[in-house]
């Protein structure tokens, strides 16, 4: 065997270990999920073969549209209003002040809380007798106390909210990064060209942050699809099926109701979903470094 | 770009503003030492060091369940280290048909989210016979992380000069030996990335454990505060609330130690869902 060909055997077997595990527990269950999404399957015995009636399904069950249409809520509300905000702290912690670490570890802090101690704390904060009414009672607004995870109307726009907590901080550290990417000098000529303001930010660094704001837009619209565990611990989905995501229907269809079939052909559906918005976003992100 | 300095009343909303994020935390804190006859009042401050739901707290359930944590957060991220260094080397030095198939591959795994394939992997695990084990967790995080580690660890890669491997070679170093040994240490900025970009997840995570974990005995930290919230429905929560510091203390002093160098990961690692 020559020299070059050991090198190649080499290179295969340096890539084998991580290629079976990739394809064994990522690759084959994808495809697999593929098929059974267009079964009848209960886990025992046969799935049977019913073509596209999961799917259908889907759309007519309370649970699964109510998931969407949550889950479209949040990604239009994170986009809207969180992702203003995110680069309104960006651009804030990106300026120079003296208690600068501490604001900056605050706002990053909630980031790596995991969301179930996150829904302890706000669930707590939340509860009729909890913080938030009583404060409100003791300013004057007992008219405006609420069960806010318990009531219909509150109670997703509620964990939307809750979202915020962590999401800002997430958003507006990619902001940042994209803020310290910007060369001083293109502001400096600019200025001597007599821009300033407002007229700087439209006109360098709204431009300049366009990778950025793929990228946060990707997170905020994936993560939107994939809330789960705020809803499953705070209201599980109630009252009725108004604080449901998609991904919380697809896991009760599946481990609460043992509908494997339908319960996949749902997360096929989540999953289109995801993979559309990162096609998107990868899409727009090559663009943009083949014109820088 | 570092421009302007922020005016006082800047800095005065941008305080209020950290404060704020803080709060959640300041609570669960003060709720922890909150003695039973003020624990309804939420307005009130604990009066005293009240350590009773820390003594509640720890006990057998938390012990172990830290432990099983700690293992699958080990053995996860090492796995994936381990196996991924290696691929993600032998991808950036090789440029064969195969070598760039397996390069779409992995990509692939960039951009389809586990959360449609997770009832075919429950049934993988079943038939394996590695339902409710802990081994299952570390495959599955690990088969989740290899394409954005692989990428990783080949982009570093890329930065290393062949004649190293060359003089390696030379002197009789076999592959493996020479990649463990002399090309591994010069890798550590992609370990460290890895590293504090992921630890959060897989410490934090609550749904696969949930999914594929069902006796107490293997219960990592997350599911098991859930398990152990809903069996006191009836009595106060100042338990779960030490439960809940006690679980986040380890990550907590990792984040004030490492806070630099894992916001300049989550930039590198946010592209992947």
């Amino acid at each position: 065997m020559n020299l070059k060909r050991r090198h190649y055997w080499t290179g295969v077997l340096f890539l084998l270990p991580a290629l079976i595990v990739f394809l064994l527990f990522f690759f084959y269950p994808f495809l697999q999920s593929i098929y059974f999404s267009f079964t009848r399957w209960s886990g025992s015995g046969k799935p049977v073969f019913i073509g596209f009636e999961n799917y259908t399904n889907l759309f007519s069950d309370p649970h699964m549209t109510d998931g969407l249409k949550n889950s479209l809520k949040m990604a239009v509300f994170g986009i809207v209003v969180q992702n203003p905000l995110a680069l309104l702290v960006a651009i804030l912690i990106n300026r120079q002040f003296r208690t600068k670490a501490f604001i900056r570890t605050a706002i990053y802090f909630p980031v790596i809380i995991s969301l179930v101690v996150a829904s302890v704390v706000w669930g707590q904060l939340l509860q009729y007798d909890g913080f938030f009414n009583e404060i409100l009672n003791r300013l004057g607004f007992e008219s405006w106390t609420e069960d806010w995870l318990g009531t219909l109307k509150t109670s997703f726009p509620t964990i939307i909210l809750l979202t915020q907590w962590q999401a800002i901080g997430y958003c507006a550290i990619i902001y940042l990064a994209g803020l310290k990417s910007i060369p001083e000098d293109i502001y400096e000529a600019a200025e001597l060209e007599g821009a300033k303001g407002f007229t700087l930010f439209r006109n360098i660094t709204l431009p300049m942050l366009m990778p950025a704001f793929t990228i946060v837009l990707f997170l905020t619209v994936v993560g939107a699809l994939k809330l789960f565990d705020l809803p499953y611990i705070l209201t599980n989905g109630g009252p009725g099926t108004s604080s449901y995501t998609l991904f919380l229907a697809v896991y009760n269809a599946a481990f609460k109701e043992n509908n494997y079939g339908y319960a996949t052909a749902g997360g096929i559906l989540l999953a289109i979903f995801i993979i559309v918005v990162a096609i998107i976003q990868l899409s727009v992100t090559r663009k943009r470094e083949v014109e820088l | 770009m570092e421009r302007k300095r922020a005016s006082l009343p800047t800095e005065i909303i941008l305080i209020v503003v950290g404060l704020l994020f803080l709060f959640p935390i300041l609570y669960l804190l003060q709720m922890s030492f909150k003695h039973p006859g003020i624990f309804y009042k939420p307005l009130m401050l604990p009066d005293r060091l009240y350590l009773d739901y820390y003594k509640m707290a720890l006990h057998g359930d938390f012990f172990r369940s830290l432990w099983n944590s700690t293992l699958v957060t080990v053995f996860g991220l090492g796995l994936t280290i381990a196996i991924s260094s290696m691929a993600g080397y032998a991808l950036s030095r090789r440029t064969d048909r195969l070598f760039r198939f397996v390069f779409l591959l992995l990509l692939t795994g960039m951009i389809i989210p586990t959360v449609g394939s997770l009832i075919p992997l429950f049934k993988l695990v079943t038939s394996l016979h590695l339902g409710n084990t802990r081994s299952v967790l570390v495959l599955l995080y690990t088969a989740g992380f290899i394409p954005f580690a692989t990428f990783l660890y080949s982009a570093f890669t890329k930065s290393i000069p062949r004649e190293l491997e060359e003089s390696a070679s030379i002197d009789g170093c076999g592959p493996l030996r020479m990649f463990w040994v002399i090309l591994f240490p010069l890798l550590l900025p992609a370990t460290g990335t890895f590293i504090l970009t992921n630890v959060y997840g897989i410490w934090n995570d609550f749904v696969t454990p949930l999914i594929f974990l069902n006796s107490p005995e293997k219960m990592t930290l997350m599911p098991m505060i859930v398990q152990f919230m809903y069996n006191r429905q009836s009595t106060n929560y100042g338990p779960v609330f030490a439960l809940c510091v006690l679980a986040m203390i380890p990550l907590l002093v990792l984040f004030v130690f490492t806070q630099r160098y894992m916001l300049k990961g989550l930039v590198i690692g946010s592209v992947k869902g």
